[in-house]
């Protein structure tokens, strides 16, 4: 995957390639014709920025940005000899982050994504931008991005401006304020620059715009965060699968025919998922006399599908920002106006911040029914009787502990459940009055997911621990994708357990989110449904 | 504070915040007299086989025959933490706040159990405790890794350190050593010693602003504070007061402000009457004996004294109290950097367009406030069902405590924000500049109140007036530092 080329600014960008620019080293490139695309775009700029076309007055064209101020202060006009000083100085003043650094995988994406969106030729800046980007991301240099501050409108100003911090200088080649990291050390942006051989631009007219305005970080994180929550849903299904096994469930529930009457995609998609993990089970249907089971099993197919649905949302909204111009203004130098420059609200996180609330939610969800399964599993009372509270020489006290453990973190993530996107503030003189507060979304998001694979885990762990009951009870045939489950869950625990549940679960969460236990079981039964389009 | 001394009954949320600084605790003599009559009663009147008893509770069957080995299982089926450790100070006062519960007196272990608490914490030797995975109730995941770890029974220390010796443990002394609270008490401590100075930092900022926007003095009268008569109302007009003495800026008559001015005694006095509140109710959770069974000279009582809804409870209500200050803190920076309502250039910096000054630092408010916001929901609201029916109803306070601590980050930088507005805002004020129809005109100087200038000053000394764009991060950084390092703490 090192080797591999990700084209910038023709539009295909998806998840998959954004997951591996920011954690498997593809490298991202610009082509000719989008750098020929680029080029004009850049062309018109430079002349309006040189004050060669006209405007109604007979005075130079205001074009926002470029010889105007910003926010409210575009309502002022700046002269010729002052445009260099302005993308400099937006750059400066916006980097205005606060808190924790964003990780380098984030990083990496939001400046794969910004190269992408200026690779469009639509934002009016030089090509030497994105070939910088791609420098940067193919050499390692990663600015150190404050993870708090932005309100996602008008796009992430603040960690883009962060960025500027290290990709620019100013005027004056001793002025490189940034911070970067470059081979695990902290430094200036000018050494890891100087380092990496990469060098540092002047930003020229709109370049600090450019650089800035679109909801980046939302959108990068968002993107991380909906390739984790696909992997994860596949991991609720065989956690799932795993504890309607041990819990000798009813499997009439996820008929085909029965889906087909209420025919959302994602509950189909989990019906049909598990009864191919769960096929050639012999403790499924096997307890006489039982017609159904509590909701935690046998609405899977309604709860964890509406799940699958709202990622499946999500990631369509967030495939579509990965490929958008959202800059302002944005120049269509095809359009027949002599004015190019039109001002929109492209840079809005709106979109994003709705897709990844929505994603929370579903994470929040998927988290809240597994949980419910652990306690199922690790109750005598309802686990068809199973061991009071999984409870076995091996394991002590067995897993009624780990539950109580996965009831806390549910309950973070429900604490997290406020859409961050309904909240907004006006800024920049009421000039800027309604925000989308999508970056929220998507590090609550990102949160909301870490934990839920936690609880996945622990519910993995349980359902494994009901398993080997049933194995020691005389249980033979599991489903073929439960066995694969098993089996990599035994590998990880070098058996059934080291008797501190605390080292058990990391465990378990190890394989969940290094993806092992998805491709194990998928090796043995073929792919679980997808989640994002192709 | 180098030494804390751990007695039962006088341990204060600055003694927290201390020992997780690092500082070293010592068991009080009486305290000792105290465990050891205690350990007596136990003695005398307890279960020698409570484990087993609670075994057969929970999961019926047979546990361990031994002692030790049972001991050893209880201890480690409780370890179920999850995700990264605690950092040092909180697993610090997570420590010193268990020996002192134990030092209360009535749970019936040796001294010599809390004495290993408190060895353990001045020989640095700190368990590695995963930070998630704790409900608040009973049996507490955060302290089952801290107790295996002290007593020498397994587990892992923060930065590397051996195991210390082992220490065999009754039945009784194993499970005192993990039934309660005591995570979400050592968070809310910490809670408390930050809000205090956060809310004090609060207070100066916006006696700050008041100069800058020339507040009409009225809104901060004694008399009508004591007419509405909250306490912290009155507390906060005297202060706000204190800071303005003197000043040119604030007087009495000037025109009538918006809310985020003239009601800002109002809000951050309720955000004061919720600390005390708060306050008092984690310094009696500090100090009381959050176990079970509890041990009495004449007799053991089981009851539900572990359980974690007070303090819960106390820790939500901060959240609000927070979240009300950073709200309305907010609304200020926006009216300092607007220009049309405050008289003074766009974004504090002399108008050419071609200079933002402080308008993104309004953003990064704007923004902390919505998510402190989002973070301010309850937790202690939810409960699930835990361990088969028995634990039918937990605190949450864990979330809640935590979420709160991640509030008094988000609100501290949104202090330090107004602070860096309004300085700036003041230095026109005291220079005699104000923007006039779009111009930058000469207008009187004026100089603010004593305690004001103090403020402003602290300010200046690690931030320099702006005049062109520079970056805004570090200036953010520094005063957000200096907020919670308690900088503008005690100036009025």
């Amino acid at each position: 995957m090192g080797g591999h080329e990700v084209p910038l600014g023709e539009g295909t960008l998806t998840l998959s390639e954004v997951v591996r620019v920011a954690r498997a080293g593809a490298i991202p490139v610009l082509r000719d014709g989008a750098r020929a695309r680029m080029a004009r775009s850049h062309a018109w700029v430079a002349s309006a920025a040189a004050g060669a076309l006209r405007g109604a007055d007979g005075d130079a064209l205001p074009v926002y940005g470029v010889n105007t101020g910003y926010g409210s202060l575009a309502r002022v006009r700046i002269g010729s000899d002052r445009i260099q000083e302005l993308s400099w100085n937006l750059i400066r003043s916006h980097a205005a982050g606060v808190g924790p650094r964003v990780a380098d995988e984030g990083v990496r994406a939001m400046m794969l994504l910004r190269a992408n969106a200026l690779a469009r030729g639509a934002s009016g800046c030089r090509p030497e931008l994105v070939d910088a980007l791609c420098a940067m991301l193919e050499n390692g240099v990663h600015p150190e991005v404050p993870s708090r501050g932005s309100c996602g409108s008008s796009g992430d100003l603040a960690p883009l401006a962060h960025l500027g911090l290290v990709v620019f200088r100013g005027p004056d080649p001793e002025e490189s304020v940034g911070v970067a990291w470059f081979g695990g050390e902290r430094m200036s942006a000018r050494e890891a620059m100087a380092r990496a051989g990469i060098e540092q631009l002047v930003p020229g007219p709109k370049e600090g715009l450019a650089m800035t305005n679109g909801a980046q970080l939302s959108c990068a994180l968002s993107a991380l965060m909906l390739v984790d929550a696909e992997r994860l849903v596949k991991a609720a299904e065989i956690a799932a699968a795993a504890s309607w096994e041990a819990l000798r469930g009813v499997t009439r529930a996820l008929h085909p025919d029965v889906h087909a009457l209420r025919p959302f995609p994602g509950a189909i998609a989990v019906a049909a998922d598990l009864l191919r993990l769960m096929e050639g089970s012999e403790l499924t249907d096997s307890v006489p006399g039982k017609v159904q089971d509590a909701y935690s099993l046998r609405c899977s197919p309604q709860v964890l599908g509406a799940c699958r649905d709202a990622l499946t949302y999500a990631g369509r909204q967030v495939s579509i920002e990965l490929n958008a111009v959202t800059d302002n203004p944005i120049i269509l130098v095809d359009d027949p106006d002599e004015n190019k420059a039109f001002s929109a609200g492209m840079f809005h996180g709106e979109p994003v911040g709705f897709a990844a609330d929505h994603a929370k939610l579903a994470l929040i969800e998927l988290s809240a029914l597994s949980e419910r399964r652990t306690y199922r599993l690790t109750t005598g009372t309802l686990s068809s009787r199973l061991p009071a509270g999984l409870g076995t020489e091996s394991v002590g006290l067995g897993r009624m502990m780990p539950q109580a453990a996965a009831a806390a973190i549910v309950s973070s993530n429900r604490q997290m459940a406020v859409p961050a996107s309904a909240d907004t503030l006006p800024t920049c003189e009421d000039q800027e009055d309604h925000v989308a507060m999508s970056t929220t979304a998507a590090r609550r998001a990102t949160d909301v997911c870490r934990n839920a694979e936690q609880v996945v885990a622990i519910e993995l762990l349980c359902a494994a621990t009901g398993l080997w009951c049933r194995i020691d009870e005389g249980a033979t045939t599991l489903g073929r994708g439960t066995r694969a489950a098993l089996d990599v869950v035994e590998e990880a625990l070098g058996g059934r357990g080291s008797g501190v549940p605390s080292d058990d679960i990391a465990r378990i969460v190890e394989v969940v989110t290094s993806g092992r236990l998805v491709e194990r079981v998928e090796a043995a039964i073929g792919p679980l449904t997808a989640v994002h389009d192709a | 504070m180098h030494e804390v001394v751990i007695d039962g009954c006088s341990l204060t949320p600055e003694a927290v915040a201390a020992v997780a600084r690092g500082a070293r605790v010592r068991l009080a003599p009486e305290a000792v007299a105290r465990l050891e009559a205690s350990h007596a009663a136990w003695q005398r009147h307890g279960d020698p086989d409570l484990l087993r008893a609670k075994w057969a509770w929970l999961i019926g069957g047979e546990p361990p025959a031994a002692r030790e080995a049972l001991v050893e299982r209880f201890l480690a089926d409780h370890c179920v933490g999850v995700g990264p450790s605690l950092p040092e100070d909180e697993v610090r006062a997570l420590m010193v706040v268990r020996a002192n519960v134990l030092a209360t007196g009535h749970s019936g272990v040796r001294p010599v159990v809390v004495e290993r608490l408190c060895q353990a914490l001045n020989d640095g030797c700190l368990p590695c405790v995963p930070g998630a995975g704790t409900v608040g109730a009973a049996g507490s995941a955060a302290l089952a890794h801290v107790a295996r770890v002290i007593l020498g029974y397994g587990g892992v220390c923060l930065s590397g350190r051996g195991l210390p010796p082992r220490l065999e443990v009754d039945e009784n002394e194993a499970l005192s050593l993990i039934n309660g609270a005591s995570l979400t008490a050592a968070l809310g401590a910490l809670a408390v010693d930050r809000s205090e100075r956060l809310l004090a930092s609060a207070q100066a900022a916006c006696a700050l602003s008041m100069e800058v926007v020339q507040a009409d003095g009225r809104c901060i009268d004694a008399r009508a504070a004591a007419v509405r008569g909250h306490p912290g109302v009155v507390t906060v007009a005297d202060r706000l007061r204190g800071f303005v003495a003197g000043s040119e800026l604030v007087r009495e008559g000037n025109r009538p402000d918006a809310f985020s001015i003239r009601c800002a005694p109002t809000v951050l006095g309720g955000a004061v009457d919720a600390l005390a509140f708060v306050r008092a109710t984690v310094e009696r959770e500090l100090n009381a004996s959050v176990d079970n069974p509890l041990v009495f000279d004449d007799g053991v009582v089981e009851g539900g004294a572990f359980h974690g809804a007070p303090v819960g409870l106390a820790m939500d209500t901060l959240k609000l109290a927070l979240v009300q200050v950073a709200s309305i803190a907010e609304r200020r920076v926006f009216r300092l950097t607007y220009g049309q309502l405050s008289g003074l250039p766009s974004f504090l910096v002399p108008g050419t367009g071609a200079n933002s000054g402080l308008m993104l630092a309004q953003y990064t408010a704007a923004s902390l406030v919505a998510e402190a916001r989002g973070r301010a929901v309850s937790g202690s609201v939810d409960s699930i069902p835990t361990v088969q029916h028995h634990e039918d109803h937990v605190s949450m306070g864990p979330v809640a405590a935590r979420t709160a601590l991640d509030v008094v980050e988000l609100v501290s930088d949104v202090v330090a924000i107004e602070l860096l507005a309004a300085a700036q805002g003041l230095d026109f004020r005291m220079a005699g500049e104000a923007e006039v129809d779009g111009v930058l005109a000469s207008v009187p100087p004026k100089q603010p109140g004593a305690g004001s200038r103090r403020v402003h000053e602290r300010v200046r000394e690690r931030v320099s007036r702006w005049h062109d764009d520079r970056v805004l991060h570090p200036e953010l950084e520094v005063l957000g530092q200096a907020v919670r390092d308690g900088v503008f703490a005690g100036l009025a």
